[in-house]
């Protein structure tokens, strides 16, 4: 497990972290969500031992984080590095050996990762040759053939077409199979929901929020109702709901915020009673509902 | 392997490979090439083109001159009268000729006028020395082959620096070290060019960031530094190799140091006059070490702190100065290597790898000034080595325009 307690980080004046805590259990794939300039890039950085934190601890498996370790882990950063001159290959094979990986697995290693990412083909070219969306998948490559313990993504998705999203999320589940612990950060909301098991979000330098989606939404204080169509009669019903909020919504659906507790197959007794009903939905708040709060709640 | 030999690996082979590296290797090659075959040639030219002279005068004093004459210049022609306002033509029909010499026995006794295609370039002394005799006889009524050999007398230069045999080994020596001291130069800004743009495309390219998250910054920087200097010693070894067989060719070819090798012999072609002492070859090695030590630490620290590749010159730049200044001082030091300002230069770090090899080079320095010279530069380059590596880790995770010295000390005392 990873455990950050109390950690704080500052730049001259500027405070970029102020006593983060949270923790992330072996195996889990960790979502770390936040707006630019959160704090999200220094955590990473003081995990991987990259910054030294100002005050507090970071261990994995309560030990601290030093080069052997590291050695272990994996990062592929926000901000893309790749050698250009180097064939694909050569930049694999130089990554590989800088965390640990020998022959004759190092070239196994690099066989599987290119034809896991779809990118055998350009193993004798040099990267600088290669697409923006490619060269990402070998940065990918470089970070993970070693199958590490604990792997950080910055923004992975960036960039990414749909069709090799997928191939990505296809590469995260199999690291998630061989046990490795994976850190994504990214603001597309809807891969980070499917791909990750447990979130922080922070702000400010500060966690807001973390926990299981189940947790975040167990927190979230509403639920919305979608009801069809959208006739007077049904208005009537949901607009006597205590404390309910109607949302804006199109193509003729109602949309109203209900209280989290709120008895919702009692309204659907009331709303059949009232009316021709054809739709009653009751819908959990998503990940970006619960980012969105979080990031504009004061703490 | 450990991180250290992966990265030197890496950076060693993609060093060897690049392009900037055959390139320099061999115009280094070519250049050394060059400086050995340029004096040979020039010396040629200069002899092809101001030994030929016509005598013009008296048929008795052109004829004593002529004899007097023969071991430095080919006397063309005899013209029995003076020549009344020579033109550069007639110059070109007396075979191309440098100058006429007019020699008339007036009142004040022999009179001498050159009249020279190129004033500068004729050999004037050593027409002046070669025809004192003629002037001696008729004077005191003499015959000028008896005075000739009455003024020929040699005198011998015995140095009491045991370091050299004579003049002449000296001259080789300053040669030589003016040979090594450019080796010394190129190598070390080559070398420390190739440490600035790597580290600088890892920064600008964002890749150090992920190399620092697998290795430390001192194995990452080490490893960088240690192959760049090894590929500097390669391309040293090269030079030397290319010095020699260049030096050996000419001196073969000629027959040795004579007529138009002569000036040539002074430097390359005399190496194979001059004892070649283990010593200087060791210095030679340990001021490579620590000069390169010294500046491929600085310029990685400096490129370290750019975010784009066009920032380079103007951060990078003012390294330039040490090398030039160090390199400058090497070419006095050959003159004057004992003088207060050298001796001072010889023991400042930066400076001493240029300085210090050339006084060695050329006169025997007190062990106890190399020394305390390869002492400071010790303590010097492990202070610098220490320096530059904080600013090497702090400067590669920082973005935007270059910082002000204040601003990179405060990061320092923060990180």
């Amino acid at each position: 497990m990873l455990q950050l307690t109390d950690v704080h980080r500052s730049f001259g004046a500027v405070q970029a972290v102020r006593g983060v805590t949270f923790a992330i259990p072996t195996g889990a794939t960790f979502g770390l969500l936040g707006p630019n300039g959160a704090g999200k890039t220094t955590t990473m950085r003081m995990i991987l031992n990259i910054l030294v934190p100002d005050r507090g601890t970071i261990t994995w498996n309560g030990a601290r984080i030093d080069g052997a370790l590291r050695r272990r882990f994996g990062y592929l950063p926000e901000e893309r590095g790749i050698y250009g001159k180097l064939k694909v290959r050569e930049q694999m094979a130089y990554f590989g050996k800088l965390h640990g990986l020998r022959e004759p697995l190092l070239g196994k290693r690099i066989d599987e990762w290119m034809e896991r990412l779809e990118i055998a083909q350009y193993g004798n070219r040099p990267c600088a040759e290669l697409s923006k969306g490619n060269q990402q998948k070998v940065q990918v490559a470089c970070a993970s053939m070693h199958e590490p313990e604990f792997l950080i993504l910055d923004e992975p998705f960036s960039g990414l077409d749909p069709v090799n999203a997928e191939v990505l999320l296809g590469a995260l589940r199999h690291l998630q199979s061989k046990g490795s612990t994976l850190v994504l950060s990214s603001h597309q909301m809807y891969q980070i929901e499917n791909v990750c098991t447990e979130f922080c979000i922070i702000a400010g330098g500060q966690v807001r929020v973390n926990g299981s989606l189940g947790e975040l939404r167990a927190q979230w204080p509403t639920r919305t109702v979608l009801v069809e169509p959208s006739s007077p009669m049904l208005r009537s019903v949901l607009d006597r709901i205590p404390n309910a909020t109607a949302r804006p919504h199109e193509n003729g659906t109602l949309a109203y915020d209900v209280p989290r507790t709120f008895d919702v197959p009692q309204l659907a007794r009331e709303l059949v009673a009232a009316g021709d009903l054809t739709r009653l939905e009751r819908m959990e708040p998503s990940l970006s509902d619960i980012y969105l709060r979080a990031i504009g709640e004061p703490v | 392997m450990n991180d250290f030999g992966i990265i030197f690996e890496a950076e060693f082979l993609r060093r060897v490979k690049s392009r900037a590296f055959l390139i320099g290797t061999l115009l280094g090659a070519l250049m050394i090439v060059g400086l050995s075959a340029a004096p040979s040639l020039f010396a040629h030219g200069i002899s092809s083109s101001t030994h030929r002279i016509v005598l013009a005068g008296d048929p008795e004093l052109t004829a004593a001159a002529k004899a007097l004459l023969a071991k430095d210049f080919d006397v063309r022609a005899t013209e029995p009268v003076p020549v009344k306002a020579p033109t550069l033509g007639d110059l070109a029909h007396a075979g191309n000729a440098a100058a006429i010499v007019e020699l008339t026995n007036g009142a004040r006794g022999l009179e001498v006028t050159v009249y020279a295609s190129d004033a500068a370039g004729f050999r004037t002394t050593t027409l002046r020395d070669d025809i004192v005799p003629l002037k001696v006889a008729l004077a005191v009524h003499g015959k000028p082959e008896m005075i000739s050999s009455l003024l020929d007398f040699s005198v011998d230069v015995h140095s009491l620096d045991a370091k050299f045999r004579d003049e002449a080994s000296a001259n080789a020596a300053r040669g030589f070290a003016l040979l090594l001291v450019v080796l010394l130069y190129l190598a070390i800004i080559l070398n420390c060019q190739g440490v600035l743009t790597s580290v600088a495309e890892e920064k600008t390219s964002r890749i150090a960031e992920l190399l620092v998250a697998t290795t430390s910054p001192a194995q990452l920087l080490a490893g960088k530094i240690v192959a760049a200097g090894a590929t500097g010693m390669i391309q040293i070894l090269v030079w030397v190799a290319v010095g020699l067989a260049t030096a050996a060719g000419l001196v073969s070819s000629v027959g040795g140091p004579s007529g138009g090798l002569h000036a040539s012999s002074r430097t390359l072609g005399g190496l194979g006059s001059i004892d070649l002492p283990t010593s200087l070859l060791v210095a030679f090695v340990v001021f490579f070490v620590l000069g390169f030590l010294q500046y491929a630490t600085l310029y990685a620290a400096v490129a370290s702190l750019i975010s784009r590749t066009e920032d380079i010159g103007s951060v990078a730049g003012p390294l330039v100065l040490p090398v030039l200044a160090g390199f400058l001082l090497a070419q006095v030091a050959l003159g004057i290597p004992n003088a207060t300002g050298i001796v001072v230069a010889s023991q400042i770090p930066l400076l001493t790898p240029f300085v210090m090899f050339t006084r060695m080079a050329v006169v025997s320095v007190p062990l106890w000034q190399v020394i305390l010279a390869v002492g400071i530069n010790v303590v010097a380059t492990v202070g610098i080595v220490w320096l530059a590596g904080k600013i090497y880790r702090v400067g590669l995770l920082m973005y935007g325009r270059p910082p002000k010295l204040a601003q990179i000390v405060n990061v320092l005392r923060t990180s």
